[in-house]
């Protein structure tokens, strides 16, 4: 923005002391995930290197190793990596039906549609109705209990619908003259040229997808479907988990030197760096996303 | 429109002409293929979302595993009595309304402040690198925020680290395993991991600000201070208004899974909240109907407040969200 008003010295001095307390927001931020970092790549076991601040004192990639070799952590990053992507997919396909349907301008049932989903988005049955719901639909200790109840969210409906209806009417009027159905209407045509609206949707749906864990606590109890975030839990929570994963490869020398310190700050930065190195690429698709979101309320 | 009228009523897009069953029949008919997908949908969310909404009848049933929710017991108000007299009530009243409290005076105005802030940059790329920054807590697990939070205020933490090396105090603070800790803890990590997501709409706010308003402003000689003061303000009035009204609304949500992540047994007097106890007793017991009574007793409330907030603002200062 341009200045209208006067440039004193008193501006340029708030200037400097903006600039400084934003910079110290930013180390704020930064610096917490920053220090993790080095704490997951330091010997922890050894005394002397106990207290790191900006860069490991004691080097070593055993964190890591034992991360990447460990069955358990492997099989919830398959679980993790799953649910995103078939979760995402999902979402985005029966959300982005559903918004299509009620931007069709001639279709009765429209306006219905529209309010039944939007009516969700304020009044919910809460969590004991709703985990009574999956015990009895049979959902408890299965990968769908992930999938299937977040099929369709209706934030993302509003957000989708309101894309598409900035979208010129003839493109679809073109492909039903030509005798489409919706379906191939919606798969030919709205899913190419949604893919903005998609993509501020799959940002959300993604990252929902891999930081939930309180659905993995209480539907899968059992531990068959754990999902990263769990893991790290419960190393976060539980001694007994740390020393249980530990103790599967003691006899294994070079991990003998694990500390639940560094291998918990080695897993926190495997849950947190793939959503560091894709969130700066969706960032101006997310803005927009909310900006409409506060137009439509 | 392709509907056919008549010359006593007005077309209106959407209107179904009522005087014909045949015609709707008809249309139905003419648009099956969406019907049919509606249908569906129309399952999905009648399992989904308002079959649990029905479920909540249990709050006022005796409900047994295994039942269904229609075939459970009619109790009435016995649970909501129950929760009213126990001897927790007013400590979990209490811990939820601190947190929200200080959540609502620490952490509704930090993203503002920081929007204001942000909003003052000149330099591009500096405004663009601080905002990227800002954002990324927002998109962190809560359960990654606690192991941060773990490492640093741990017994073996970095704070207590230098705590002691300066001298300050000789052993460790026990800041995760002590009360009084909790609550302006836990502010401070709602504060660092949402500010930031919170100054956008505040930003976008800012930015629809009429331009003329800024040269009118300098011709009355209006500074930089004076500037946000007296135009920027008041033109973000209506949205922090509007928000203002969904915070208080949300006063009784104090947040869940973070208590459920930074709490421990030590500190369950301060951390135990409306969302928590209903958990501990629905969920973790396995009480049904008594979890569900306090969530819903919440619920009531929370849209109580809203309705309340959104009606008092109205009447005096003419701004109302819904």
């Amino acid at each position: 923005m341009r200045n209208y008003y006067k440039e004193g010295p008193a501006s340029k001095l708030f200037d400097v002391f903006n600039t400084i307390i934003l910079a110290l927001i930013v180390f704020l931020v930064v610096y917490p995930l920053w220090n993790q970092l080095a704490i997951s790549f330091n010997n922890n076991n050894v005394a002397a290197s106990r207290n790191i601040y900006f860069y490991p004192k004691a080097f070593t990639l055993t964190n890591y190793e034992f991360v990447f070799t460990n069955s358990s952590i492997l099989e919830g990053a398959k679980v993790s990596f799953l649910r995103v992507i078939i979760g995402t997919a999902g979402t985005l396909l029966c959300t982005g039906l559903l918004a299509y349907i009620t931007t069709i301008r001639n279709f009765s049932g429209r306006k219905f549609m529209r309010r039944v989903f939007v009516i969700t988005m304020y009044f919910s049955g809460g969590l004991i109705p709703t985990y009574l719901l999956m015990v009895q639909l049979k959902l408890i200790n299965t990968f769908w209990v992930y999938i299937v109840p977040n099929l369709i969210n209706a934030y993302f409906m509003l957000l989708i619908a309101s894309f598409i209806q900035n979208i010129p009417e003839s493109m679809f009027e073109a492909a039903r003259m030509d005798g489409a159905s919706e379906l191939q209407i919606y798969f030919k045509t709205v899913l190419p040229i949604c893919i903005p609206v998609f993509s501020a949707v799959a940002v959300y749906a993604a990252v929902g997808h891999w930081n939930a864990w309180f659905d993995c606590m209480i539907y899968n109890a059992d531990g068959k479907w754990d999902t990263l975030q769990i893991i790290l839990r419960r190393l976060l929570l539980e001694q007994e988990a740390f020393q249980k994963i530990h103790n599967e490869l003691i006899a294994a020398s070079k991990f003998r030197n694990l500390t639940s310190e560094g291998l918990r700050a080695a897993t926190t930065m495997i849950v947190t760096v793939p959503i560091l190195c894709i969130y700066p690429f969706f960032q101006k698709y997310f803005i927009s996303g909310i900006t409409i979101g506060a137009v439509k309320g | 429109m392709l509907l056919k009228t008549n010359t006593k009523k007005l077309p209106v897009i959407g209107y179904v002409e009522k005087h014909t069953k045949k015609k709707m029949w008809k249309r139905i008919i003419n648009e099956r293929e969406l019907w049919i997908i509606s249908i569906i949908l129309l399952v999905w969310v009648g399992i989904f979302a308002y079959y649990p909404m029905y479920g909540v009848i249990i709050a006022f049933k005796k409900y047994i595993p295994g039942q269904s929710f229609s075939q459970a017991q009619w109790v009435g108000l016995k649970y909501f009595i129950q929760f009213f007299n126990s001897n927790q009530f007013p400590l979990v009243i209490r811990n939820t309304l601190a947190i929200s409290g200080l959540n609502l005076l620490f952490g509704f105005p930090a993203p503002i402040i920081l929007a204001l802030l942000i909003n003052e940059v000149r330099r591009k790329y500096w405004k663009r690198f601080v905002q990227t920054v800002s954002y990324v807590p927002h998109f962190i697990s809560w359960v990654v925020v606690a192991s941060l939070i773990f490492s640093f205020l741990g017994n073996e933490g970095l704070v207590n680290t230098i705590l002691q090396s300066l001298n300050i105090t000789t052993k460790s603070v026990g800041f995760l395993n002590e009360g009084k800790y909790f609550w302006g803890m836990i502010t401070a990590a709602n504060i660092w991991k949402e500010a930031g997501w919170g100054s956008i709409i505040y930003l976008s706010a800012i930015a629809g600000i009429d331009e003329e308003l800024y040269q009118a402003g300098a011709v009355d000689g209006l500074g930089r201070l004076g500037t946000v003061w007296h135009i920027i303000l008041p033109g973000i009035s209506g949205t922090i208004v509007l928000l203002w009204i969904l915070g208080i609304g949300d006063i009784l949500n104090a947040g869940f899974e973070q208590q459920l992540l930074l709490g421990n047994d030590l500190t369950r007097d301060y951390y135990e909240v409306i969302d928590t106890f209903a958990y501990k007793y629905g969920v973790q017991r396995g009480i049904y109907s008594y979890g569900t009574a306090v969530s819903l007793m919440k619920g009531v409330i929370s849209v109580s407040l809203v309705f309340f907030t959104n009606w008092f603002t109205r009447k005096k200062l003419d701004i109302a969200a819904l």
